[in-house]
């Protein structure tokens, strides 16, 4: 266990150098500030009620980056390093691929994690500084969000080991932007062929969620904290299904020819 | 026990509609503990397929890989072992400093311990300059030089070098040179394939010849010495011989 801990902080420590040296995050939390400052200009033509809209474009510019920021760096963790050929250095250490899988989940996580605390807080001191307020749900959502993140990091990566890099991030992002679709549509369907309800709750059950982890509507529109049960459910979710979508990876890479 | 011990290893690779299509059939030797071996062959001989399965990174279709006794996929034999593959790219965002400190931790070295390391081999490789620059700005000369020190890292018992002396220019393959001799002095096994068959005459003690997968030559060069012109003209003709007794098979089959 000790061992798997260093293995996974030293791939820490690497990923998230590597990420801020890429500078991918700094366009993102600019391109995040300026659609913020945009929403509030509004202000300007004397439109009220801008509050919900402001925090509505804000938390949903924050939401987009985020998804986007993850899905990238999740998916190229181990096809990179297979391209680059880094992969052969790492694999010729004492390391079993179980760990370095798991090393890869942490890195991705950690640095996806911090990309979007760092939108988080700045968007919040901007919201603030144009007198815009948020209700103490904001914590809930940032907590909702950072298990989403480990979540579909887990997601991303086993795909990564199916698939190309190109088809990984393309099947990512529908499954993740459309995730809150398919509930919806399935819903219709269930309303319009009640014989097939129990598939259709299957398929349900089994499509990825990515959406239960968004509460930013509700910060938006000023709910009050939702009961604390909840999201323990949300990291039990969290937890079950990311650690199946790390086994399924797992599987796949344990006897995987490297190269 | 043997630093490698390689018994009736086959690799083979599927093909769609064709049959799976043998890289190393039926290879067998052994290396002992303190000799620096030559692996040689012509390109496709199957050097690069025997070397991953070496270092677990494909597991065999038939036989065995022993690495000091142990299943070359249990990771606890690469402990070890030091690798340097024929075309590592290092990270371009990280230093040399950071790369060895990456690859050290995951060796499980730590602390003050590493950071001597590193030191040293980065004095070795001359790049003590270079410690703190970008790896996407250094020359792929250096950047093998980068690779010749994180194999080193950890003081392994068995050196796996895959192509090691490409992209290096001749003051580099000289220290090269001095470096393996370091190397095998602290009574380190070395094992490596290599073109530049004037090296390999300078520094093995014993060759192995591969083609189409298969061994079909091994000898010590203190044997050798006198018997042949040079190890090119040996090597050419070994290959050749080997190609005409394969074709030999193919039509008596």
């Amino acid at each position: 266990m000790t061992r798997t801990l260093q293995i996974t902080r030293a791939l820490m420590t690497a990923g998230l150098l590597e990420t801020l040296r890429r500078k991918d995050l700094y366009v993102v939390l600019i391109l995040t500030l300026l659609l913020t400052l945009g929403a509030s200009a509004f202000r300007a033509f004397g439109v009220q009620g801008l509050e919900i809209f402001v925090k509505d474009v804000a938390l949903t510019a924050i939401g987009v980056m985020t998804t986007v920021l993850t899905v990238l760096i999740a998916a190229r963790q181990i096809p990179d390093e297979m391209q680059r050929r880094t992969i052969y250095p790492l694999m010729a250490r004492p390391i079993t691929r179980g760990q370095l899988l798991l090393g890869k989940w942490a890195t991705a996580t950690m640095t996806a994690s911090l990309c979007f605390m760092l939108l988080a807080l700045t968007t919040l001191g901007l919201l603030l500084t144009l007198g815009v307020g948020v209700k103490p749900i904001f914590v809930q959502y940032v907590i909702l969000k950072l298990l989403g993140i480990g979540w579909l990091c887990a997601m991303v990566l086993a795909l990564s080991l199916y698939m190309t890099p190109a088809a990984n991030v393309t099947l990512s992002l529908i499954l993740a932007f459309g995730s809150g679709l398919f509930g919806r549509l399935l819903l219709m369907a269930h309303w319009e062929h009640d014989l097939s309800a129990l598939w259709l709750n299957l398929l349900y059950g089994v499509l990825p969620h990515y959406d239960y982890f968004d509460m930013s509507k509700k910060v938006v529109f000023d709910w009050d904290l939702a009961p604390w049960w909840v999201l323990g459910a949300m990291a039990g979710y969290a937890v079950l299904n990311g650690g199946a979508w790390l086994l399924i990876g797992w599987l796949r890479f344990r006897k995987q020819t490297i190269g | 026990m043997l630093p490698i011990e390689v018994s009736h290893l086959v690799v083979a690779y599927r093909r769609w509609f064709k049959p799976p299509f043998r890289a190393v059939d039926d290879l067998s030797f052994v290396v002992r503990e303190g000799e620096i071996v030559g692996f040689l062959g012509a390109n496709g001989a199957g050097k690069t397929s025997t070397i991953k399965t070496l270092m677990g990174f494909q597991p065999p279709t038939a036989g065995t890989v022993r690495i000091f006794g142990m299943d070359a996929t249990n990771a606890r034999a690469r402990q070890l072992v030091g690798f340097l593959p024929e075309t590592a790219l290092y990270s371009p965002y990280l230093t040399p400093y950071e790369t060895l400190r990456l690859y050290g931790e995951l060796h499980g070295l730590r602390g003050r311990q590493l950071h001597a390391q590193i030191e040293a081999l980065l004095e070795a490789v001359n790049l003590s300059h270079k410690a703190h620059t970008l790896n996407k700005n250094l020359s792929k000369g250096m950047l093998q030089r980068v690779g010749i020190a994180q194999a080193l890292l950890g003081d392994p018992k068995l050196l796996i070098l895959d192509e090691v002396s490409s992209g290096l220019d001749p003051i580099g393959k000289r220290e090269l040179r001095d470096l393996l001799a370091t190397q095998r002095a602290r009574g380190a096994t070395i094992f490596f394939s290599s073109h530049e068959l004037a090296e390999v005459a300078s520094i093995c003690d014993r060759i192995l010849i591969i083609h189409r997968g298969r061994l079909i030559a091994e000898h010590r060069l203190s044997d050798l010495a006198g018997r042949v012109e040079s190890l090119e003209d040996y090597f050419i003709r070994t290959v050749q011989a080997g190609r005409d007794i394969l074709l030999e098979e193919a039509s008596a089959a």
